[in-house]
Order: structure tokens, then sequence, then C-alpha cells
């Protein structure tokens, strides 16, 4: 990301949706910042400054502060705090057998950002990615509120198996991905063809390719889309079966038009997820 | 033969390095990597352009070795040997002995049979040892001073890592690359003709 309000902005949604993923609304946030002040000039932190605290505003978040230090790479994260309901906090893994599994994103960010570095990607499908890493998964969150969600989780650098392997393991219960449902960036499919994948994308896999079965059928661009690191992606949400479509239409109605059923979570077979 | 060293160097810059290459018209490729993810992606993006690729392991390093398709490759053995028509011969052995009832003959049989290999002259392209052939490989063979002129000449010998590993042998291999299941299935395809022992 070469822009630094965009950039800004990025790692703001990015920051804010650990607690949206959580059930939570945030409430206020602090800036954390590691600035080579000796190779960049200030401008660019400023403007960086400009689009998190623009994000943070646009989520109804407060910025009361932070923390800078001198840094041989430039670093920007934000530390954010929020409030839920004690009895209403969403876990990882709460999830149960027979939920229907929806991301609420369109995967393939690492692919479309190393397409981008490469100098390969269309302005086009930059501005496409740029504008879905810098949304808030804020109508997410609030579209979850109003039905029976067991489990969520935010997707990012383990991509969405690496995380979704998180929410089974542990839970004693396996998940099975529809690839054909799985809502995946326009151009992701052909970049990864032409190698223009992230080394994130095959560290992913080999940690989790013990646990997961793909049948042969998936494209190889599909796979590959699996494991791709995210960077500020949408939630991944575990709903009772019967609420699915309810909670997909409140998706789409506030805003999350990507949103799709992706998959559902079985009890067999135990700590695996196949990908039909 | 237009050779990139692309070691050290992050996705997608091995890629694009590669691209450039092809972008100017290079038929033969020899890339170098230093990492699984770039040999990959190297690999794919070779094979959407209509590059055929065989890969060789070689320690923590790969080289990516590319042709485009309808090429035909000039390697150094081929080009040294006027007899060779071209064909590219890949022997697999996959025992350190020939045939079936008597194991001194067949041990005997084996040894003579690596001696004479030569005369198949420049169409020998790969010789490839699998299961208890890696044992012909590994320090103590009657064969390895054969082996080890063979490869001074050129002759690419590759040798099962998995196999190696089984049989303890990783540290006594004395010849040849250590391989994997991928790179021998490549080769298979790309030969003209594989002979099994």
């Amino acid at each position: 990301m070469d822009d630094p309000y965009w950039f800004g902005q990025i790692a703001a949604a990015n920051a804010l949706s650990d607690v949206y993923a959580m059930g939570g609304v945030p409430k206020t946030a602090m800036n954390l910042v590691g600035f080579p002040l000796k190779h960049m000039d200030l401008a660019i932190l400023r403007r960086i400054l400009e689009g998190g605290l623009d994000k943070m505003t646009e989520a109804g978040v407060v910025v009361v502060g932070g923390h800078s230090v001198e840094d041989n790479e430039l670093k920007y994260g934000l530390s954010v705090t929020g409030f839920v309901h004690p009895d209403k906090v969403l876990r990882k893994r709460s999830l149960k057998a027979g939920d229907r599994l929806i991301l609420t994103k369109p995967i393939g960010t690492g692919i479309i950002n190393t397409a981008i570095k490469g100098g390969l990607a269309t302005p086009e499908i930059t501005q496409f990615v740029t504008r879905l890493m810098a949304a808030l998964n804020r109508s997410a969150a609030e579209a979850m509120a109003g039905h029976p969600v067991h489990a969520c989780t935010d997707v990012t650098g383990f991509g969405l198996l690496g995380h979704l392997a998180e929410m089974v393991v542990g839970a004693g219960l396996g998940a099975e991905i529809d690839s054909t449902s799985l809502p995946i960036i326009p151009h992701a499919l052909e970049y990864a063809a032409m190698g223009l994948i992230p080394g994130g994308a095959y560290k992913n896999r080999e940690f989790r390719e013990t646990i997961v079965a793909i049948e042969p059928s998936v494209d190889r661009g599909v796979r590959d889309v699996l494991f791709d690191p995210q960077t500020s992606g949408g939630l991944l949400i575990s709903v009772q079966a019967d609420h699915a479509d309810a909670l997909l239409y409140d998706l789409h109605r506030k805003g999350a038009a990507d949103s799709a059923i992706i998959g559902r979570v079985v009890s067999e077979p135990f700590e695996q997820i196949r990908v039909i | 033969m237009q050779k990139i060293d692309a070691r050290g160097l992050a996705c997608p810059a091995p890629v694009l390095q590669t691209k450039a290459a092809i972008d100017e018209g290079a038929d033969l490729l020899a890339v170098l990597v230093d990492n699984k993810a770039s040999k990959e992606n190297v690999c794919r993006f070779l094979e959407t352009q209509g590059f055929e690729t065989i890969v060789e392991s070689w320690e923590t390093d790969f080289h990516v070795h590319a042709t485009r398709a309808g090429v035909v490759p000039r390697s150094a053995a081929e080009s040294l040997s006027p007899e060779s028509d071209g064909s590219k011969i890949m022997v697999m052995i996959t025992t350190d002995r020939m045939g079936f009832g008597d194991d001194a003959l067949g041990m005997k049989l084996m040894t003579n049979f690596i001696k004479t290999l030569k005369e198949m002259g420049a169409s020998l392209w790969r010789l490839v040892f699998v299961n208890n052939g890696v044992k012909l490989a590994a320090e103590g063979a009657a064969v390895l001073e054969d082996l080890k002129t063979y490869e001074a000449d050129g002759l690419k010998i590759l040798v099962c890592g998995t196999c190696l590993d089984h049989f303890n042998l990783l540290d006594q291999k004395r010849v040849g690359e250590t391989t994997n299941m991928l790179d021998i299935v490549t080769a298979m395809q790309l030969a003209d003709k594989v002979i099994n022992i």
C-alpha cells in the first residue's frame, strides 16, 4: 500500500476487527507508531494518522492518544478498547455442529497485493482491494447482533482455512467448505495461476495441511486463495443453521454485500476441514 | 540459456525477474531461488507462459530449469556427443541387484549394467535411483567411481531423498543430487524413453 492515507485507514479497520469479531462495540483507540525519521518525510506520518483518525471517527471511536518511537521501518497500528456484555462475548471456539459458516468479505487480498507490488495489477482492481481492506466490519458485527451466532473470528494473516482451523481445533468439531460458494476477489485466481502468491500463503498451508483435505476437483487457484493471508479480512461467522439465510439477508442489507454462506460445521471428521 | 539468481529475494521479485527474461524472448531459463514459495511461484508463472519446468533441489536452494514448449534443449551432455539423436532416455534403478534368483549374481550384473550404460552415449539423460537402488550411490558402492565419472561428464544423477532417509544413508550419499517424487515424475514426463530396472 503506497498511499499513506489509505494505509492508515486499513490499519485502523484491521485493528477494529477483533472487537467486532467478539461482538463488541469499539470505543477508544491508541495510536502505536514506529517511524524512520531519518529516511521518511514526516508528512507521510501525518497522512497515515489522518487516515487512522478518519476511520476511527467513522467507527464512532475516540482516538485518545498514542505512543511513537523512532524505528528502522515504518509501523502503524492501534490498540482498541471496546465494550460487550459479558454474556454476549463471541468466542472463536464455541461453534456447534450443524452451524452454517458465513464469510463477510471476499478473499484474495494477499495475492492481489503481491500483484500490486509486482506492478501487474490493474488500477481498477487496486482501487477495489484498497477499499475492501479499508472497509469496517462494523455492519457485519451489527447484523450478527440480532441472530443466534455461536462463534466468530476475523480473517487475517493465517488465511481463511488457518482461522477456520483455529475455530474447529479445540472445539472438537470439523468443518466442510463448499469451494464453489466462496466469495473471491476478481482476478485473484488469475494472479495465483501466474505465481503471484505471497510466501505467507505457502507457510499457512504447510502449517495446516495435516488437518485439511481438499477434493481433487477443486481448482488450483482456489486452493491458494484458501490459505492466502488477508489484510483486514472479513468476519467468519458460525451461526445456527436455521438463521443462516436471515443473517445473510441482514448482512447484505447492512452493506456487507459480498457475504456468503461458505460451509458448515460438522461433528465428524473431528478437527478436520474438508473442502469440496 | 539465461540464468537468473533470485536468491534472497521475496515474492514477487523472482517471478518478475523471470517475466522480464521471457519478455526479452528467452527460450531457455535457469532460475535459482532459495525458498519453496519462490520455487512454486516461478514454476507456475513459467507454466502459464507455456514453459516446461524441471526443478532440482540443491541443499536449501532450488534450480528451476525451464524450456519453452517446442524448443529442443541442448544440454552439455547432448552437445558433446556427435552420435546423439537428441532423444532423452531416463533410466530408473529401483534395486541394487539386477533380476531375481541369485543375489550375488544380481549385484554383479548391476555393476556391469551401470558400467555399460555409457554405451547409450549422450541419449542417457537422467539416471534416477530409488528404493534399494540408492545404495548404489552411497559410500562403499562398487559403482561409485563410474557414477562419479558419468556425473563429471554431464549426466544428471538423481537420488531419492526419502529412500536415503529410510535407509539412514542421507550423509552417506557420494554422488548425484538428492531429489523428490515431483522431480522424478517431471523427469519421466519430459523423457522420451523411461527404462525401469
